[in-house]
């Protein structure tokens, strides 16, 4: 069957309101950028396809409303979502505290997902006020990859968005893997014929 | 009057319409398709109907005229669904099916028999009859050379999603589609495209577009996956109606997606950014050897270069001319032949043989140098007879195509008919090999034509004619060629007639190659004597060609023709895998951002809504805009969010909740905020607050979050926004502790009270005693309507106003003024809606069912209301005496009995909320009967008393 995608892969942005949820989807999806602040009231979702070595991977990226009020409806979003994009503003502490909270609410709402961690608005190294290191060292205690990024300048973006493409593709393969080593039960069949020699049966 | 009158109307008076169809053409627009007839030349005249149905002449309007000829092509991807293709257009028709559409094929498959007998007698149809048309054309039809082309892609979007047939029935013209109509028209593109590879402009970008617009919704993935499926339909369809030899695709055909194919066209279209250009240098040659053993050497000929080509193409005629050739396929000539050319290849290069082919005496090699030997793919062969009968072999043509990196390359040999006056014969025996060659190991095969390079040399027999023998010979001898091939009978056609179109020939400047005595460089002395002619020839046709030098080898003397060879430089493209990555990338970034584009969009004029002051029964609406922004029709619709059973709270009402908008257009909903007796005791007791957020879903697309904000107004509403409470809706329990109106009472205190059990907790002598018997508002009402209207005429029957039962509300609420505002009736409306909005109705809810059980019994009545809670027995006596008094005054007021027992049954005794939902008609029916029949007791039993 012809298909236009090995792959098909939900991904989410979350973070605080105005971190730049919007500007990275736009700067990823149709490499644009707008200075003008337009508040996300609701969720918006954009595609993209992409080549992760050659698995043809089609990205439907939801981007999310940051503002507290939405927050019990955005959460209902978070269903069948295979990667959680986190993002924070370096030029924010606040935004960057908040973190956690919003890694609280994927657990809560996902089972099974990736996330990577994002620090937006790398530009002015005269406003960032969250350090590359400090946001390091939360990312590693809590077991994901950070990229700071600049939707502005075009800095990171693609590569962040590879990223966590690649880590779902990568939790995709494995579970496969798994699940093809995992034996079949005809297995233990032949075995109780007797003829010592378990031969590796195809799962059909 | 008929179509074909109609069109015939429009005709010169020596043309004649044949058969005239009526349908639809791809953006809509009704068209007529008629075939046009003059002196045996056939013409497709399409017009746009400018009235449907058309009634004269003037009413139709030229778009185009096809002369019926082999570039014509009707391809029906479906009985009712055609494509047109000539030239560069390619129109797609929706078509009835009836007689007149069988009639129409017919028609159009008998013209394009008769064109290619007519050619094939060297007849082809001039059409010069068309060019007054063309030119009325040019003025009538659109300044935008598609726009008959366009694939509206509005319709085909979202159609199954929001299966809007009465929208598009009645919104817009683009809308009006046949629901097969998505699948037939992509695919007739998709297909078309296919068929047209090397038609560099070709698809409109509409076309482009909409395909991707259709691509993004989500169902055309599964159609997309049916495309070999159409594929092969269409051929069937096509051999049954004997129309259109399929154009086959440039690579092994394999059905892709839409998107694919759209890759593939933009690859294609972008080819030169990511190819390099090689130079090969190819060699042709063509011998016709007359039947002979080949000589020790033929190096002279295949190898008189300094350097070794990197392709030699060496074709034979005569090769063998024994009978057996004829029948077996076997020739000893063959093998010694082949042996002889290998022998004599350059011997400075290394070749690879690519591929063989001979028909009887034809014979066709290609060899390759090592080097290049790996990057040659997909070769493949054939041959087409046009000798004796039009089958036998002694005449015909062998063709090898290959494809080296991105450049396809075709070699034909060929044997044409010959004799000085068969000129014709010759000109159908290319025309047979050209239109009947085909390269099978593609689906459908390949043709000649559709290579990037075509090689076309033998021994084609055109002779020099219209000069004396003599003549010939003396130019001959002075070697003015120059002069000489203007009598050339292929050089005298080529590039003005439709033999060897598009071919060129590089200046001969050698001796005629035919024909000589064997074994010498005479010209031929037997008894025919025949003129010296140059029969042996190398053609070529393609982009990127650089002839070199163009020879005869005299040398080689065995046959009565003289060997033939030419040198070309060629240009191949070769991929650059990394810039043909980024071009890749390119394409489905900019496949992905037109995909993005046909998202549905809209712009929304509020996303917040303000509401001031909130009163009960006081309705507020406000308008919501949702302007479609987009490029494709929109199917709104508000979601429940979370776990909610409505998109909305209760006192929200929004409408129209779901609707379709197409692009350009806007809808107004209306978003009306009403509380009423069903909401209000929920927003009384804090239940519920004054705030919602409602999502607004785009079908395959966005949400919008729609927030709705209550101003604060005083402190009073810091919880319950500026929803100004009311004494309607509280409980029976709250209002009889409730001293003062409710807008005095503090918020916190209200939901302390609204608490249930909150009365079982008061202690009475703590408050001074003060606990109403009955809830005062409703004693208000009561006292005034006995003092001032116990005798009013039609009491409890008639409506009040609106305006003055707000009035009547805000006098309770606030405690003035003193005399409750409004007429009677007025005030009587306020006590049955106050009632009404009890959200435990005076016999609560719990004895509702009991109630109903015991009607046929007025002790088991009494011995229910003895066990409701006292304040709502309070409530219930004081209302039956209070309407039995007014009974009393029935010659005044016109209450009759039955009528007040069933209003009265109706709010005292309400279902439950969880009952009333599920009852039907017939069951409410018979528990409105009950309701009245209990009351009923109540009203009117003589040993009542409280």
């Amino acid at each position: 069957m012809a298909r236009e995608y090995d792959h098909l892969f939900k991904l989410l942005i979350i973070g605080d309101s105005g971190v730049g949820k919007s500007s990275l989807l736009l700067r990823f999806s149709d490499n644009t950028f707008s200075g003008t602040y337009i508040t996300t009231i609701g969720v918006d979702f954009k595609i993209r396809t992409v080549d992760v070595n050659g698995d043809k991977v089609k990205l439907q990226i939801w981007d999310t409303a940051g503002q507290e009020r939405f927050r019990t409806i955005t959460s209902t979003y978070y269903r069948g979502t295979h990667g959680v994009i986190v993002v924070y503003d370096v030029t924010s502490g606040e935004s960057f505290a908040n973190v956690k909270r919003w890694l609280h609410e994927i657990d809560q709402n996902c089972d099974v997902v990736n996330r990577i961690l994002v620090g937006n608005k790398d530009d002015d190294p005269d406003r960032k006020v969250v350090l590359t290191q400090d946001a390091q060292r939360f990312a590693e205690q809590m077991g994901i990859q950070l990229y700071e990024t600049s939707a502005k300048e075009n800095l990171n973006v693609e590569e962040m968005f590879l990223a966590i493409t690649k880590l779902v593709l990568e939790t995709k393969k494995e579970q496969q893997r798994k699940a093809a080593e995992q034996p079949p039960d005809t297995i233990r069949l032949s075995r109780n014929h007797g003829k010592g020699k378990v031969k590796k049966t195809k799962c059909c | 009057m008929n179509l074909c009158e109609i069109v015939q109307a429009r005709l010169a008076p020596d043309e004649k319409c044949l058969v005239c169809i009526d349908g639809v053409d791809g953006s809509k627009l009704a068209v007529s398709l008629a075939i046009v007839e003059r002196r045996g030349d056939r013409a497709l005249f399409i017009f746009n109907n400018q009235r449907v149905p058309p009634v004269r002449g003037s009413d139709l309007s030229l778009q185009k005229v096809y002369p019926v000829d082999l570039d014509l092509k009707c391809l029906a991807a479906h009985e009712h669904n055609i494509s047109i293709q000539s030239g560069k257009d390619n129109l797609k028709f929706d078509i009835p099916r009836n007689p007149s559409t069988h009639d129409f094929f017919v028609q159009l498959k008998l013209a394009k028999d008769l064109y290619s007998q007519s050619a094939g007698f060297g007849l082809p149809a001039s059409f010069s009859w068309l060019d007054k048309y063309r030119d009325q054309l040019s003025k009538e039809s659109n300044s935008n050379p598609f726009a008959n082309d366009i694939f509206d892609p509005l319709g085909y979007m979202k159609i199954n999603e929001s299966g809007p047939k009465k929208t598009a029935a009645s919104k817009s013209k683009s809308l009006i589609l046949p629901k097969s109509g998505s699948n037939n028209s992509l695919n007739s593109l998709t297909v078309s495209r296919e068929r047209s590879p090397h038609r560099k402009k070709s698809p409109s970008r509409t076309k482009v577009k909409s395909t991707i617009a259709k691509s993004a919704s989500k169902e055309s993935l599964d159609d997309l996956d049916s495309n070999s499926e159409i594929v092969e339909t269409l051929g069937e369809i096509q051999k049954q109606f004997g129309l259109a030899v399929g154009v086959p695709p440039k690579e092994n055909f394999k059905p892709g997606t839409a998107r694919d194919t759209l890759i593939e066209y933009f690859l294609h279209d972008r080819e030169s950014e990511f190819t390099d250009i090689q130079h090969l240098s190819v060699f042709c040659g063509t011998w016709n050897v007359n039947g002979k053993l080949p000589p020790d050497s033929i190096l002279e000929w295949l190898s008189v270069d300094t350097e070794p080509p990197d392709i030699y193409v060496i074709g034979f005629q005569e090769l063998d001319l024994s009978n057996q050739a004829y029948i077996f396929s076997d020739s000893q000539k063959e093998v010694v032949w082949q042996e002889k050319v290998e022998e004599c290849l350059h011997p400075k290069g290394r070749y690879r043989e690519v591929k063989l082919i001979r028909l009887v005496g034809v014979m066709l090699l290609v060899y390759i140098k090592e080097e290049y030997y790996s990057h040659v793919r997909h070769a493949d062969c054939d041959m087409v007879a046009t000798g004796i009968l039009g089958v036998m072999g002694n005449k015909g043509g062998v063709s090898v195509r290959i494809q080296i990196h991105n450049t396809s390359i075709c070699f034909v040999n060929c044997h044409l008919a010959a004799h000085q006056d068969e000129i014709e014969r010759r000109n159908q025996d290319y025309r047979d090999i050209e239109f009947k060659l085909r390269f099978k190991q593609f689906l459908p095969p390949l043709t000649i034509r559709e290579h990037d390079i075509v090689f076309w040399i033998g021994d084609m027999n055109y002779r020099i004619s219209d000069l004396d023998i003599n003549e010939i010979k003396d130019l001959i001898a002075a070697s003015r060629y120059k002069e000489l091939v203007m009598f050339d009978q292929l050089t005298k056609q080529l590039g003005k007639t439709d033999v060897f179109r598009g071919y060129s020939e590089q200046a001969i400047k050698f001796q005629p190659t035919y024909k000589y005595d064997t074994g010498t460089d005479d010209w031929d002395t037997s008894e025919k004597c025949r003129t010296p002619a140059w029969c042996d020839r190398v053609l070529y046709k393609g982009r990127g060609i650089e002839p070199k030098v163009y020879r005869f080898h005299p040398v080689l003397k065995i046959s009565d023709h003289k060997p033939v060879s030419s040198l070309f430089k060629v240009e191949i493209k070769v991929v650059d895998p990394k810039r043909c990555k980024k071009v890749y990338e390119d394409v489905n970034k900019m496949l992905d951002r037109l995909e993005n584009d046909y998202l549905p969009q809209v712009e929304l004029d509020h996303r917040e809504f303000f509401f001031g002051e909130v009163k009960f029964i006081e309705s507020q609406q406000k308008d919501l805009t949702v302007m479609n922004t987009g490029q494709v029709p929109v199917t709104y619709e508000f979601i429940n969010k979370l776990d909610d059973r409505n998109f909305s709270k209760p006192w929200l009402k929004v409408g129209p909740n779901k609707s379709v908008i197409v692009p350009g257009n806007k809808v107004v909903i209306s978003m009306e905020v009403y509380i009423d007796k069903n909401n209000v005791g929920d927003l009384n007791s804090g239940k519920d607050t004054l705030s919602d957020i409602l999502v607004l879903h785009l079908h395959g697309g966005k949400d919008f979050f729609i927030s709705f904000l209550f101003l604060l107004l005083n402190d009073v509403s810091t919880v319950y926004g500026t929803y100004v409470p009311s004494s309607f809706g509280c409980s029976v329990e709250a209002l009889v502790q409730m001293h003062g109106p409710i807008r005095e009472v503090p918020v916190a205190t209200l939901l302390d009270l609204e608490q249930p059990g909150s009365l079982s907790k008061v202690d009475v002598a703590a408050t001074g005693g003060r606990l109403y018997s009955v809830p005062k508002e409703i004693w208000r009402m009561v006292d005034h309507i006995w003092r001032y209207g116990r005798h009013q005429d039609d009491l409890f029957q008639q409506p009040g106003l609106d305006m003055e039962v707000q009035q009547i509300r805000d006098c309770l609420d606030t405690g003035s003024p003193d005399l409750l505002p409004g007429s009677i009736h007025s005030v009587a409306e306020a006590l049955l809606l106050f009632l009404e909005s009890l959200p435990e109705p005076v016999i609560p809810f719990p004895f509702y069912q009991s109630c109903l059980e015991c009607v046929n019994n007025y002790l088991l009545c009494k011995q229910i209301i003895l066990k409701i809670p006292e304040c709502h027995r309070n409530l219930f006596h004081y209302l039956i005496s209070f309407f039995r008094e007014l009974l009393s005054n029935a010659e005044h007021n016109n209450l009759s009995i039955k009528s007040l027992a069933s209003m009265v049954g109706e709010i005292i005794l309400r279902a439950p909320p969880s009952m009333s939902s599920n009852a039907s008609r017939q069951l409410r029916k018979s528990e409105d009967l009950k309701r009245a029949a209990f009351v009923y007791h109540f009203l009117t039993s003589e040993d009542y008393d409280e």
